[in-house]
């Protein structure tokens, strides 16, 4: 089908049907409270959305995908925000899928593909270590070859849902003889081998996102190498590729911001709170401004791509830009509620005497907003690679 | 040599307050348990009142070791350099300022009283379940920061008619629900159920009450000013050592113009809240001008500066910001909390623009 016969609007609505009425409620409270997203809420979404034949909106149809056209899929991004169902941002289906689609040998698609389409395996991704963040390219964790496996030795940090995955995706250094990005593989990697130990990392939020995974002569099967050796940094840049349109759905953001709205004037009711309410208002309009810009960047970005026309810094601006206003926007949420939610913030999820004070959830979202702009690629390394193009040098 | 702070008040109190700090919070780092940590907050409390930090605005004839508010910045200065998980503004300068004249002071200055201070327009879920007095105490307040195991409770009413009172915590009725903050401080919940006003409880009555009561809270607002810039001080000189160490593309943080940038404007950030914070004590100290204003207007830039401190220095420390790993990112806790003690920054705002109305 074409752009020209597809009835948008029809399936918009036909998106929002479904949404409404198979995501069940209590996963959709879970999004709306902005509470922690574990496998547990994530997988029988991707069950249901799998059983639909939705499992994959943005795979080829040969591998399970749905064949939407680009706008069919940012509609369902759209709808999905709208409705508070979990975004399907999970590291198989958005990061490792379209790798092992691109690259993987008919055997890993067969063997790898339904477990992520179907929501039944569980992924991470391996790639920061202690020395190597901005810099993932000096990563030093090795895999060294014995026969027909590699003896994995190193660390990786910062591992997003280690606690909760039963494979971890993981760029590795096959070679030190070479240029640094190029002595990279990607081997997959069951977190039950032997010599795996995850450590929980406490972050300033409260929860459990981030775990320490340590690799001691894990033994992987050179069967479970995505692609050739030493050409790992490769897959990790055309994954960026793909996924530079992810920041392009500015529905959460809009979402947020109506939420926020609504908090201001419920916290800060009445005459007698009026300045205090303007004042926050004021700054969420300044808000509203810099995501309807965004919302039009994101637009022409998936305009770009229908067309076939390049993208430019417009994905690396939109990240840059939203993160920020996302920070904004939980920084007013906070300013509202503070003085009463934040003495009582809990340190450890659904733990202590206000776990369920209603509203807590800003409070966690501003501490957890800070990490919009250092991971996924930093502001400061986004900014140094759009100054990069515009001064040519 | 890199960056190193000059306190608003420096001196043998500053120092031996800062140790002392530093000591509890070395102790604390280790250990994620909050009943842990709390039984640490516990002894801590009890040294620190057998070394007369509380005494030490209280005047001599009452018990007390007399001193000035400078004594008490240079106190509030050290303890908030390590980020003291202790509520030395409270203790320290709001609690006695209340109980000024009052036989109450002895108790507190022997430490056998241990006072939580509930001011109006305390934080509550339900507005109309706001605390309120009349025949009986009834309603509710959140998020009150307390001394280890406090004793007692002195509560400020405005309506229906100026009261301050001094409640035992354990007064029949009173329901209690303590935690720790993400500071590391001790905060509670309080719900009052119909309980019939003991009139040994009334300190006070009539408007006088609330111009205490307001003053009392500007110089909490002050002390915690003069706690951030030093917390803020010493953030500044965490983050730059970070940077100086951390090295990424085989060249230090500290090399980058960006993190250089960021790093000068939290300097400016932290001076800018440095002047006016050492005016405003100036004010205070001296009866000069309008003091509260010029209070409001640092507590107004503490609000934003730190913040904007606090966040940059979780960004320049990239993933590591993001965890309770290193000491200077619960001073960005520390910052980030203070905003909302003694009136946050729309609160202050808000004052300000009334006044100017
Ligand atoms: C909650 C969370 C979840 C994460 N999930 C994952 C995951 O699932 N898998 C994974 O592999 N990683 C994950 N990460 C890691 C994330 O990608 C890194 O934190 C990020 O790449 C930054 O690296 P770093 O923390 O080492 O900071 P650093 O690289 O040390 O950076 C520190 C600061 O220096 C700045 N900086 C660095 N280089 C320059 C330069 N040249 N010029 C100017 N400024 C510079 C940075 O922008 C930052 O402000 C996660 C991180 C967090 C906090």
């Amino acid at each position: 089908m074409d752009a020209a016969t597809i009835n948008y609007e029809a399936f918009r609505e036909e998106v929002r049907d479904f949404a409404l009425t198979r995501c069940p409620p209590e996963i959709r409270a879970v999004v709306a409270t902005y509470r922690k997203l574990s496998r547990k809420v994530w997988y029988p979404w991707q069950r249901i959305l799998f059983e639909h034949g939705w499992g994959a909106p943005s795979w080829p149809r040969e591998f399970g995908g749905t064949g939407w056209d680009q706008r069919q899929r940012v509609i369902f991004d759209e709808v999905m925000a709208e409705c508070d169902c979990p975004p399907q941002y999970h590291h198989g289906l958005r990061h490792l899928g379209p790798v092992i689609i691109e690259f993987g040998t008919p055997e890993q698609q067969a063997r790898f593909l339904p477990g992520i389409l179907n929501g039944e395996d569980w992924w991470c991704q391996g790639y920061s270590e202690p020395g190597a963040g901005s810099d993932l390219a000096s990563l030093r964790t090795t895999a060294r070859l014995e026969g027909d496996e590699y003896v994995v030795e190193g660390q990786k940090t910062w591992t997003s849902h280690a606690h909760e995955s039963d494979w971890m995706y993981t760029l590795v250094r096959t070679s030190k003889e070479v240029k640094k990005q190029q002595g990279i593989s990607l081997l997959l990697i069951p977190l039950n081998s032997p010599g795996i130990t995850i450590r929980p990392i406490r972050t300033i939020d409260g929860w459990h996102h981030v775990n320490e995974v340590f690799l001691d002569q894990v033994r992987v099967p050179v069967a479970n190498r995505i692609g050739a050796e030493g050409q790992g940094w490769t897959y990790g840049k055309f994954l960026l590729e793909r996924e530079r349109l992810g920041g392009a759905n500015i529905a959460p953001h809009h979402k947020a911001l109506e939420r926020v709205r609504a908090l201001v004037a419920q916290e800060l009711k009445g005459e007698g709170r009026r300045a205090e309410r303007e004042l926050l208002q004021h700054r969420l309009l300044r808000a509203e401004a810099e995501l309807l810009g965004a919302s039009e960047l994101g637009r022409e970005s998936v305009e770009a791509v229908i067309e076939g026309r390049a993208l430019g810094m417009l994905p690396a601006v939109i990240k840059l830009s939203t993160s920020v206003t996302m920070q904004t926007i939980s920084q007013v949420a906070l300013d509202a509620v503070g003085e009463r939610l934040a003495p009582r913030f809990r340190r450890i999820e659904g733990e202590g005497p206000n776990a369920e004070a209603p509203g807590i959830e800003w409070v966690q979202n501003y501490m957890y907003a800070r990490v919009r702009t250092i991971y996924g690629g930093s502001s400061e390394v986004q900014k140094n690679v759009i100054a990069k193009q515009l001064f040519g040098m | 040599m890199s960056f190193q702070t000059t306190p608003i008040v420096s001196g043998d109190t500053y120092e031996m307050a800062h140790r002392f700090a530093r000591e509890v919070e070395q102790e604390l780092a280790g250990i994620a348990d909050p009943a842990a940590q709390a039984a640490i907050l516990e002894k801590r409390w009890a040294q620190l009142t057998a070394l007369g930090w509380t005494v030490t605005a209280i005047p001599e004839e009452a018990g007390g070791a007399g001193g000035d508010l400078g004594e008490l910045a240079a106190l509030a200065g050290g303890a908030g350099r390590a980020g003291l998980a202790l509520p030395i503004a409270s203790a320290c300068g709001v609690v006695p300022a209340l109980l000024a004249g009052q036989a109450a002071l002895a108790d507190v200055a022997h430490g056998a009283m241990r006072v939580a201070v509930i001011l109006p327009g305390a934080a509550q879920d339900d507005p109309a379940g706001a605390l309120r007095g009349g025949a009986t105490l009834d309603g509710a307040v959140v998020g009150i920061e307390t001394p280890p195991t406090p004793t007692h409770l002195l509560i400020v009413l405005e309506a229906p008619e100026p009261l301050m009172l001094l409640v035992p915590v354990t007064t029949p009725g009173i329901e209690s629900a303590s935690y720790l903050r993400i500071d590391g401080r001790m905060a509670a919940d309080f719900r009052f159920a119909a309980i019939p006003i003991n009139p040994s409880w009334v300190l006070a009555r009539g408007p006088a009450v609330l111009q205490r009561a307001a003053a009392a809270r500007d110089l909490g607002a002050l002390l915690t000013c003069i706690e951030c810039v030093a917390a803020m001080g010493a953030l500044l000189e965490q983050t730059i050592q970070y940077l100086l160490n951390r090295v990424q593309f085989g060249a230090p943080l500290a090399s980058y113009q960006a993190l250089r940038h960021r790093v000068a404007d939290m300097y400016v950030e932290y001076e800018s809240l440095r002047g006016i914070t050492a005016r405003a004590l100036r004010a205070a100290a001296q009866g000069e001008g309008e003091p509260w204003q010029a209070i409001a207007f640092a507590k107004l830039r503490l609000g934003e500066a730190g913040r904007a401190v606090a966040e940059s220095a979780i960004q320049a420390h990239g993933g590591m910001g993001m965890t309770e790993e290193l000491p200077a990112i619960r001073l960005c806790k520390r910052l980030m909390m203070a905003d909302f003690e003694y009136g946050n920054r729309v609160f202050q705002a808000a004052r300000l623009l009334a006044d100017a109305a």
